[in-house]
């Protein structure tokens, strides 16, 4: 196992920016290459480099409902991205690899299954799109997601919220502090997916310490618990103590410590904006952990730990959490479900989704069909403002991998139902990850697209 | 007329052409003697050719290559400077290596300063130890060659003699593993290289050949002979160059193939891509080290004429080492070159004994002769032809690090497959055949690298990089550094700078005439942005004289492409 190397794709798109001067920029990952490159990483025999290729339109299509279409939403920036993770997916499935680095840009931890535009810098979640690739692709059943990104990774979550066979752990600043305001102790997964969803809201200032306690008292226990077949870690790197947009403290060598007690199967890039003081530090750990190689040597420029002192308050009110949410975890299975959530043939929730990047606000009306034989399909209707012309009005469907017969011949009258009554929506759309189909309708061209995925085993 | 000329470690092969055209050509022993060889070389081409008229000569020599192979040097002691990144112990060298600690980091900025204590600590190791050789290298010493400078002023001032060679001077391209390789390779080999020089022009003045006198580089190019003494491990591999470039004189311009040069126990190969050779994307690999030194692709296959055949099992193995002749030419074991022989593919040795070398494999397995021979040859074909769709498969592959360069999609097949050298004839239709190409010997395949040397085009490279946020500029292939004066700096400018450059170290050179067309070979610019307002640019030009070669041989047309 060991013998095998680390697989990188580092994919800097230097020739894509959301704007001219947006943090999500062309020179992002410019000090992270000078780094890499003159260390001579790349020609390490524990590392392989790999080119990256493209994701399909289907394989977005599986995860996201992008209004009106796939093409709409995404750049060639985006499909090769989310394809760096698919293609490292490939290496490490067929063994070549022992792990991977997707050292891509942009980022897609805030994006959610229906896409409207940018939100948080994000279009495509880069992560979903592997998760839904592997399991349709490998028969992958069982994935832990930990977000260790400083914004709460909103966009995966939702995206898994009701999926019992993903598990999604984010610690991230505070929300009450910081983009994007979600990713607090109460959120825990819908009611089929009880607790596969934790999230660890971590006050401003902390430093590896209170990281580290989270991760070894709270992180590693709940994944050992869960045992996934395949762990993917959003590499989220703007904790650095010089982030411009966190406030929070920590160093490249706790990401590569952290790397290297949780020994994920993929890293994929997230978010990190101290491009010269952090990223060409933390990208480098993050990528000797990976390949076992040591990494004790390497040290921001700036570096003096001394100066952290983080509060015993703080701490303890970490401590504190950690500890509720074990308890959550471990009561898992055996909590009173209809109490917390309610009877009734679904579950309902109303969102609200604000896209920072494109100024869309989106109201959500999501339901999940409450079922004993699967987790149940997907009824979202949403209509999104882009503050001129008609709102953008949706139905989307969502029938999971591993649906029932019943739910799924429920899934399928709700589309027609939905055709039949289109008057109410601009756009009506189908996703069924058990037969890997989807379908999509635009009312005003009266068009109707199907896309299915290649075949097992082709 | 121009002569080529390559001194290889067996043979020493020399062409003479007028205009496009072959008029003589040799080939002779290399002798322990050089001088002796390039004699008898010069005037088995030069019988009835007056040397007035001789016009350049270009060398191209593997003499470096075994030098470094045999470890046949000076030892060279090492001053490092890696600062903080991979452990230090990654840094190990078979020689005395002193570590300093100091760091500069990507922006060239000084985040350690140098101790000075611990220099005079490193040079006193190195006195005691009795180097007379050093070579000093720090980390990011390209983007700023301050801390080397340093340790080379504390030498000069302690009074030490020593050749000392700075890593910013010999490889100004990122990655500090491969910078440290090339400098003591270099540091390594400009005494011996200096002989080699003085041999040339000694057997050259000797005949009165006084033209200017130039030698091949590993990536096709030329330089002057007396200014490669700067960077002698540029020559290394110039002998796999000169094949390629000869390939090139003698197959239609623009043609793709696979040129496949198959010796005794190992097979070169490579790429001839639209009429351009393939370069390596990595620096030459020399010794089982990465360097920089910019190279032709080239892969080895450790498969030949001489490789030796056994039968395992219920197998027919090929195995990589030598033990001596075929067979059929009184060698103690089978080789490709005897199933070669009893398929009728080549007029060498003796057919009795490749059909007894054949029988031998084939009797515990019951096979016929030819069917022993018939599965060598797929052998050899195969290990050859999986190796030529590897090279076009990780050149296809090759990391992109923009989005265009990935929806670029490289896909190019060859259409001929071109061999030279000795054993290549008999495999070739097998292998072109396996490829769906036409297999093409050209003339003078038997010495087509002294033809890639005659033919080859001197090359300049000039890269920039400009950070204007810090005012400052520096000249990758000259070591330079220095404020950037005319502001406010942009990307036109920096193309001009460049381009002034090169005419500069092309005058240097002595080949302000033969500049002829720049190519701008990279464009980057970044801007800085911090919060949000753009404090100043990144600028990364690289503009090079053009590649290719002076003459296509045959064609009678003289391609000269000033
Ligand atoms: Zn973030
Ligand atoms: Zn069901």
């Amino acid at each position: 196992m060991r013998s095998k190397p680390t697989g990188v794709i580092f994919f800097p798109a230097f020739d894509w920016a959301i704007s001219p001067t947006h943090p999500e920029r062309e020179e992002r990952l410019l000090y992270t290459r000078d780094q890499i490159f003159e260390e001579g990483l790349l020609d390490l025999p524990e590392i392989e480099e790999y080119p990256p290729k493209l994701a399909t339109i289907h394989d977005i299509a599986r995860v996201h409902f992008c209004v009106p279409r796939v093409q709409s939403q995404v750049t060639e920036a985006h499909m090769i991205a989310a394809g760096a993770a698919l293609s490292l997916g490939d290496s490490i499935i067929k063994g070549e690899i022992k792990n991977g680095f997707a050292m891509v840009r942009p980022p897609g931890h805030h994006a959610m299954r229906v896409v409207h535009g940018n939100r948080g810098f994000c279009n495509i979640n880069n992560e979903a799109v592997l998760v839904e690739y592997l399991r349709r692709r490998y028969g992958i059943k069982r994935v832990a997601i930990v977000d260790s990104d400083v914004h709460h990774g909103d966009g995966t979550q939702e995206i898994f919220y009701h999926d019992p066979n993903v598990l999604f752990i984010s610690f991230h600043q505070d929300g009450r502090t910081i983009y994007p305001g979600s990713g607090f102790t109460h959120e825990l997964g819908g009611p089929g997916a009880y607790a596969r969803t934790l999230n660890i809201p971590l006050p401003p200032g902390m430093t590896d310490r209170t990281f580290h306690y989270v991760v070894d008292n709270l992180v590693l226990p709940v994944i050992r618990d869960f045992q996934p077949d395949f762990i993917i870690n959003s590499a989220g790197q703007d904790n650095h103590y010089t982030d411009p947009l966190g406030s929070m403290r920590f160093t490249a060598h706790g990401y590569a410590e952290f790397t290297r007690k949780l020994n994920p199967h993929m890293a994929v890039l997230e978010g990190g904006y101290a491009i010269e003081t952090a990223l060409p530090y933390v990208n480098m750990s993050i990528l000797m952990a990976l390949a076992g190689i040591n990494f004790s040597n390497v040290r921001e420029a700036d570096l003096d730990t001394a100066g952290f002192r983080e509060s015993d308050d703080r701490f303890a009110q970490v401590q504190k959490m950690v500890e509720e949410l074990l308890a959550i975890w471990e009561r898992r299975d055996r909590v009173d479900i209809e109490k917390i959530f309610g009877t009734g043939k679904f579950y309902q929730r109303k969102k609200f989704i604000y896209y920072d990047t494109d100024y869309i606000e989106e109201e959500q009306f999501e339901k999940v069909r409450v079922c004993g034989s699967c987790p149940g399909y997907l009824v979202i209707e949403s209509r999104a403002n882009r503050g001129f012309g008609e709102p953008a009005r949706v139905l989307a469907i969502s029938i999971p991998i591993d649906a029932c017969q019943n739910c799924q011949t429920e899934a399928y009258a709700c589309y027609e139902q939905g055709m039949v009554d289109r008057k109410q929506y601009n756009f009506i759309m189908l996703q069924d990850k058990s037969t890997d189909t989807c379908l999509s309708c635009d009312r005003e061209k009266k068009q109707e697209w199907k896309s299915e995925g290649p075949k097992p085993g082709v | 007329m121009y002569i080529g000329l390559d001194v290889g470690g067996t043979y020493t092969d020399a062409v003479l052409l007028e205009k496009g055209q072959v008029r003589a050509w040799a080939k002779v022993p290399t002798r322990q003697d050089l001088l002796t060889s390039l004699l008898e070389a010069f005037d088995k081409i030069m019988a009835g050719a007056h040397a007035d008229l001789i016009e350049r000569v270009v060398l191209s020599t593997t003499v470096i290559t075994n030098l470094i192979a045999e470890k046949k040097y000076d030892p060279v002691g090492l001053i490092l400077i890696p600062g903080p990144g991979l452990d230090h112990s990654h840094y190990r060298y078979d020689t005395e290596t002193c570590i300093l600690g100091g760091a500069i980091d990507y922006r060239g900025r000084e985040i350690v300063p140098l101790d000075s204590g611990e220099i005079d600590g490193a040079l006193a190791r190195m006195t005691s130890l009795n180097y007379k050789k050093v070579a000093v290298v720090g980390k990011f010493s390209s983007r700023n060659n301050k801390h080397e400078q340093e340790v080379f002023k504390r030498i000069r001032q302690s009074g030490l003699d020593w050749q000392v060679e700075l890593g910013h001077r010999v490889a100004g391209q990122l990655n500090f593993p491969r910078r440290v390789m090339s400098t003591l390779l270099t540091c390594a080999t400009r005494e011996k290289y200096q002989f080699f020089a003085d041999s040339v022009l000694a057997a050259l003045d000797k005949r009165g050949i006084r033209c200017p006198v130039y030698i091949l580089k590993a990536d096709g190019g030329t330089m002057p002979l007396h200014k490669s003494l700067d960077s002698p491990v540029e020559t290394i591999f110039s002998g796999p160059a000169a094949s390629i470039l000869g390939v090139q004189a003698l197959i239609p311009p623009g043609e793709t193939a696979v040129v496949v040069d198959i010796g005794g126990t190992t097979s070169d190969l490579a790429l001839i891509l639209s009429g351009q050779p393939l370069l390596s994307s990595k620096g030459a690999n020399i010794d089982g080290k990465m360097t920089h030194v910019r190279a032709l692709a080239v892969k080895s296959v450790p498969v030949g004429g001489d490789s030796v055949v056994e039968q395992v099992g219920k197998e027919i193995i090929l195995l990589s080492e030598r033990m001596g002749p075929p067979y059929c030419m009184g060698g103690p074991m089978p080789t490709p070159t005897d199933a070669l022989k009893v398929l009728g593919l080549t007029r060498l040795g003796d057919l009795g004994r490749a059909k007894e070398a054949m029988r031998m494999l084939g009797r515990p397995l019951g096979m016929q002769t030819w069917e022993v021979a018939a599965r060598i040859m797929l052998l050899v074909t195969g290990a050859i032809t999986s190796e030529i769709n590897k090279m076009f498969m990780s050149w296809e592959q090759e990391p992109a690090y923009r989005v265009w360069e990935v929806l670029q999609k490289r896909k190019d097949r060859p259409n001929t497959v071109v061999g030279v050298g000795g054993a290549a004839s008999g495999f070739l239709t097998q292998i072109a055949a396996t490829l769906n190409c036409y297999p093409v010997i050209p003339p003078y395949a038997r010495v087509a690298n002294a033809v890639g040397a005659a033919v080859a085009r001197p090359t300049l490279q000039v890269s920039l990089r400009a950070d204007t946020e810090q005012g400052t500029y520096s000249i990758q292939e000259e070591g330079f550094q220095g404020p950037i004066e005319d502001r406010p700096f942009n990307e036109e400018k920096a193309l001009e700078l460049a381009r002034y450059w090169l005419g500069k170290r092309a005058e240097k050179y002595g080949l302000k005439d033969d500049l002829g067309e720049v190519e701008v070979i990279r464009k980057e610019v970044f801007n800085m942005v911090r919060d949000w307002v753009t404090r100043g640019k990144l600028i990364d030009v690289a503009v090079q004289t053009r590649r290719g070669i002076l003459h296509y041989i045959g064609s009678g047309v003289e391609r000269d492409e000033k």
